[in-house]
């Protein structure tokens, strides 16, 4: 399925350091399998699907290289992968999987038990259009219509982001015992091939130290897991996951200051690129960041006070972050690369939801852009923003191309 | 910024192209974005390989539009959607054995420079595979990456048949090479 695939290792460019940290070229899905490599998760059950499969190959081929000292099961669908991956975790040990789309959507029961377990699970999913028709275009419906399962949900932006958050989320999702999925675009991230500083092994391990959750399944010390109970137990349970939930951005803020003081690289909860006095803001999630950044440069460089807020960490939704970001801005520009037939973009909704009430709040623009892995080029969205700040916003969002 | 365009059919090597020539260019120390964009990857489906060149690290996540260079692996698939992204000043270098007034006849106001990969890979013991021939062959033509950090990259990277691929790689460039000087010469 994936003719290319295998790292690309040029020696001549290859910064090596003495301590293993070099600089690879690797596609977004190579990056992600180095990502849980350094992790060193115990078990990682997965089932390929396009455009995931290179992660799965790239893990094996870590594995029979002697490289990877994790158990990879194989199981017959995504059902049983997730279904895999939630005793393991409840056992005390670190676990790490990759899906995309209709992988995803099988796993849709199983999503829901793992934050239920409170298993703290990192998966990739990379975002790929939900059949039917068929096509293996980038489209975030997968996940965003996993927004209620109880994961904790990132979307990078590139091969490095991918990488990075891989181990930033086991951190972060260890912290508070709720699972963390990690989400890359199709193509435009999963199959792009850029320089990656991949981080010393050491380093890694000093940063993610090894998991060891209070409770865990042992025979030895019986405890379990999953009992039927009142409702009053149950109502308590979702209030705990809430609570722990909230605790999510403030770690991941710190998580990531702590990476950046390690790697000398941060990517924020929500990040402000070039917001500075701003009237006009863009926001949108995933690769469609680094197109908006070159056309956000062409707008300021024409004299527009036009910046971009990038959405990382979706859920929990960072109200307190976007609400600071966004404050004092007239028009709101929020891209969607996804559909809720009936409710239009789903960040449109979740963002207008964030605002409202707030003093003052931003006019939301929601445009439809990209939906089905269509073209957006910086000078779309130029266009698009042109087209917003000269007209009111409406109720529902717009088909934009 | 660079923006290369390689157009194939699954199973051709145009992703692989892709890779090996970014792979080229990082090692000459630029920065680069490679990404192929296909329907599932099926044998003799046409596939696209996206090849961005920067001195600054590339953000940008789109098709590429308005290529400045296109290497296509099959005549048939120089038309419609691949041509709309040639623009006057876009070079196309096509597998094809065709004469280069042959080009300009049929695609007036567009630059292509054929060359016979199929044959060159012949000569060099590699039957149909073409991609090293054509990447010798793009690189001559375009003037970059040089050759000399092609072949280290091609002698690293090829999986087999290596000695082949680099002979193959050199009798592009050269072909293009003696091309370009008869042009100039005439």
């Amino acid at each position: 399925m994936s003719p290319a695939t295998k790292a690309m290792r040029t020696p001549d460019a290859t910064a090596a350091s003495g301590d293993g940290a070099r600089t690879m070229l690797l596609t977004g899905n190579q990056a992600v399998a180095w990502g849980a490599r350094l992790a060193r998760p115990k078990v990682c059950p997965v089932y390929p699907i396009t455009p995931q499969t290179p992660v799965l190959e790239q893990l094996t081929e870590f594995q029979a290289a002697g490289e990877f000292d994790a158990e990879i099961i194989t199981p017959e669908s995504e059902h049983s992968v997730m279904s895999a991956c939630i005793p393991a975790s409840l056992a005390g040990v670190r676990v790490f999987t990759a899906t995309a789309s209709q992988g995803l959507l099988l796993m849709h029961e199983l999503l829901h038990y793992a934050s239920g377990a409170r298993a703290p699970i990192v998966m990739a999913n990379i975002n790929r259009t939900v059949a039917s028709p068929w096509a293996f275009w980038p489209d975030q419906t997968d996940s965003l219509a996993q927004r209620d399962t109880g994961w904790i949900q990132l979307y990078v932006e590139s091969a490095q982001e991918a990488l990075d958050s891989v181990i930033q989320a086991f951190r972060v999702a260890e912290a508070v015992q709720v699972p963390a999925m990690i989400n890359l675009d199709a193509f435009y991230v999963s199959h792009a091939m850029e320089p990656v500083a991949v981080p010393a092994p050491a380093e890694v391990d000093a940063y993610l130290p090894p998991f060891a959750p209070e409770h865990r399944l042992d025979t030895g010390k019986v405890e379990s897991w999953g009992n039927v109970v009142s409702q009053d137990m149950f109502y308590r349970h979702r209030q705990s996951i809430e609570q722990a939930m909230g605790r999510v951005p403030q770690l991941l803020a710190e998580a990531d200051r702590a990476w950046h003081e390690r790697f000398g690289r941060a990517w924020g909860v929500v990040e402000r690129y070039r917001c500075e006095g701003a009237d006009t803001v863009v926001v949108t999630m995933g690769s469609m960041c680094g197109t908006a950044r070159d056309a956000i440069d062409a707008m300021r460089d024409a004299g527009q006070a036009v910046g971009l807020v990038k959405v990382r960490l979706f859920r929990p939704l960072p109200v307190a972050a976007l609400r600071a970001a966004l404050a004092g801005v007239r028009d709101v520009v929020v891209l969607d690369r996804n559909h809720s037939p009936g409710a239009g973009g789903i960040l449109h909704q979740e963002l207008r939801a964030a605002l409202y009430g707030m003093p003052g709040a931003p006019r939301v623009h929601g445009l439809l852009a990209g939906v089905g892995g269509v073209n957006v080029p910086p000078g779309r969205i130029v266009e698009f923003v042109r087209q917003a700040r000269a007209s009111d916003p409406l109720p529902e969002s717009v088909w934009v191309r | 910024m660079l923006e290369i365009v390689i157009q194939g059919r699954g199973g051709q090597g145009a992703q692989t192209a892709g890779n090996l020539l970014a792979a080229t260019f990082f090692a000459e120390g630029r920065h680069v974005q490679s990404f192929a964009s296909y329907g599932g990857a099926r044998r003799g489906t046409p596939v696209s390989s996206f090849i961005r060149v920067d001195d600054r690290p590339v953000r940008v996540r789109c098709d590429i539009e308005r290529a400045d260079a296109i290497l296509c692996f099959d005549a048939t698939l120089l038309e419609g959607r691949l041509l709309a992204t040639a623009h006057e000043r876009t070079l196309v270098v096509v597998n094809s054995g065709r004469s280069i007034a042959d080009f300009a006849r049929a695609l007036p106001g567009l630059r292509v420079i054929p060359v016979d990969a199929i044959a060159i890979s012949r000569r060099a013991g590699l039957g149909r595979i073409v991609n090293s021939a054509l990447l010798g062959a793009f690189a001559r033509a375009i003037g970059t990456p040089p050759l000399a950090t092609l072949e280290r990259t091609l002698a690293e990277l090829s999986p087999k048949l290596t000695a082949e691929n680099l002979a193959a790689c050199k009798d592009g460039h050269r072909t293009v090479d003696a091309l370009l000087r008869e042009e100039v010469a005439a």
